[in-house]
């Protein structure tokens, strides 16, 4: 599957599943925009990863909670590569606060971010793939846009509202060419996985194992080509059957 | 009478939804918190036309996008009728904008009125029964936590966002006692123009896409409140009620009832 001289933006890329779907771009022929907010030292890696290995990779900094800071990250990605291609929306907080004590400020970073922030980068890079007539954009949820998450209320508020973001967008941008798909992964190991938990049990996770970045990021590169042309407006449960069991 | 002596808080009362409950729910016996904005003119006939059913009813003005207003109005209704035994959640405040030209500002103003007031009225109101063990929450939401209309997004957005708190509630309220629901309601009279579409024809000729041919009634909608209300479903937690008909079943458009003296029409 070629994705040999695209460009794209990924935002969150300098760790976890970012990072991951970042490096399976860049190694298929991706120029990737690597987004990062304050995970400077992890973008830094990513980009350093993509460049040892003959890719190529824009870095930028930008808060998505802020639609100037939105505009400015992709009018200069666009401005470097001559265009956008492909968004990765997946930059997103988890704050895991009791719902008793989630403060107001807290609510409000929250929703700005995962559903603001994924909203208003697809608002952003819209003008530039009307001009290609075609797109691809993919928004990283969560298994928590479909069953809860039982310690953080707001976070699956937003993947709720996600799920419709991906559906209305879908059917608005098609006529643009322009596809909107969702990936929803269950547990998936970002490391902090391998130091809370112990094996994981088959009765909960069927194949014996969580997910990893990089079986985020091959569904990713999937959505992302031209052999997902015909797929818009889905939402995929990526969880090893973990939601079954 | 089913309700008798329950004590029911509702949101946007002077709403039509609001008005049908408020009127259904004194009926059979329940004491009304009214809550509304300052601007409604029309919440004193209520109030009045609720207590000639013999109800109390108390009208409050409480900003449900911040929890400590919600508190402040907690404190003084439990000196009048004491707490609070069913939340309505009927805020639904609709915006018609698209993905592409929508504004920051009407975004954030759609999802503070419709679910930051369901998150600070599920903490505020929710945490309350949650102490005492006891307590119903519904929401009354929208077939568009399910299913874009291609005419108003953000509603859409916060109806998805809603439902899943209301999945949420009913995990971390449920093992108090608290009973919680979302209710997606279809198409009522006004639906083509709040949802009508040039992206998406589901609004088209919408009312013979209802087997039964009828867009519900808010007077249906308080019969179905009125019986959840009771608590009497225990097992019905954490459920989302379609309430349209039937309506999201349709498929085949040429198979679909014509009502008589209806023309075809494209919205």
């Amino acid at each position: 599957m070629s994705l040999s001289g695209k460009t794209a933006i990924v935002t969150g890329a300098g760790t976890g599943i970012g990072k991951g779907i970042a490096l399976a771009l860049a190694a298929r022929g991706t120029k990737v925009s690597v987004h990062y907010n304050a995970s400077e030292a992890g973008a830094l890696d990513t980009c350093k990863q993509i460049e040892a290995s003959g890719g190529e990779c824009l870095l930028i900094q930008a808060d998505v909670s802020k639609e100037q800071d939105i505009r400015r990250m992709v009018d200069a990605a666009a401005a470097h590569w001559g265009g956008i291609d492909i968004l990765v929306n997946n930059a997103a907080l988890q704050l895991n606060q009791d719902w008793r004590d989630y403060t107001e400020d807290q609510f409000e970073q929250v929703m700005a971010t995962n559903l603001k922030g994924y909203w208003q980068c697809m608002q952003a890079v819209i003008p530039y793939m009307k001009v290609s007539k075609s797109g691809r954009i993919i928004l990283i949820s969560s298994i928590h846009a479909k069953r809860p998450t039982d310690f953080d209320v707001v976070y699956a508020m937003t993947k709720g509202g996600i799920k419709m973001l991906g559906r209305e967008s879908a059917i608005e941008l098609a006529q643009y060419g322009i596809t909107v798909n969702t990936v929803e992964p269950g547990a998936v190991d970002v490391g902090k996985y391998r130091q809370s938990h112990r094996a994981p049990d088959r009765r909960k996770f069927p194949l014996g194992r969580v997910g990893l970045p990089a079986d985020v990021a091959s569904l990713v590169c999937y959505l992302a080509s031209e052999e997902s042309s015909f797929m818009t407006g889905t939402a995929i449960r990526l969880d090893g059957a973990g939601m079954l069991m | 009478m089913r309700l008798s002596n329950k004590v029911v808080f509702i949101t946007d009362a002077g709403s039509e939804s609001g008005r049908a409950l408020s009127l259904r729910l004194a009926q059979d016996g329940a004491h009304l918190v009214l809550n509304s904005k300052a601007n409604d003119a029309g919440i004193p006939n209520l109030a009045q036309a609720c207590r000639a059913f013999g109800s109390q009813v108390v009208v409050v003005r409480a900003d449900l996008r911040h929890r400590a207003s919600i508190a402040g109005v907690l404190e003084q209704v439990s000196g009048q009728l004491g707490f609070i035994d069913i939340l309505l959640h009927n805020n639904s405040s609709h915006e018609r904008a698209s993905v592409e030209d929508g504004s920051e500002d009407g975004f954030l103003r759609v999802l503070r009125e419709n679910a930051k007031t369901a998150f600070c009225c599920t903490q505020a109101i929710g945490g309350q029964m949650a102490d005492r063990g006891s307590g119903t929450v519904l929401y009354l939401g929208s077939i568009h936590a399910e299913k874009p209309s291609g005419a108003a997004f953000s509603y859409s957005v916060s109806q998805g966002a809603i439902q899943m708190l209301a999945q949420e509630a009913a995990l971390f309220l449920g093992r108090h006692g608290v009973q919680v629901n979302y209710l997606q309601l279809g198409p009522m009279d006004d639906a083509d123009r709040m949802f009508g579409s040039t992206i998406s024809a589901l609004y088209d000729n919408y009312r013979r896409k209802i087997p039964g041919g009828a867009v519900g009634t808010y007077d249906e909608l308080a019969s179905i409140i009125s019986f959840l209300g009771t608590g009497e479903a225990r097992c019905l937690n954490g459920a989302c009620l379609r309430l349209d008909g039937g309506f999201l079943l349709h498929y085949m458009d040429h198979k679909m009832a014509k009502p008589v003296g209806e023309e075809d029409s494209k919205t």
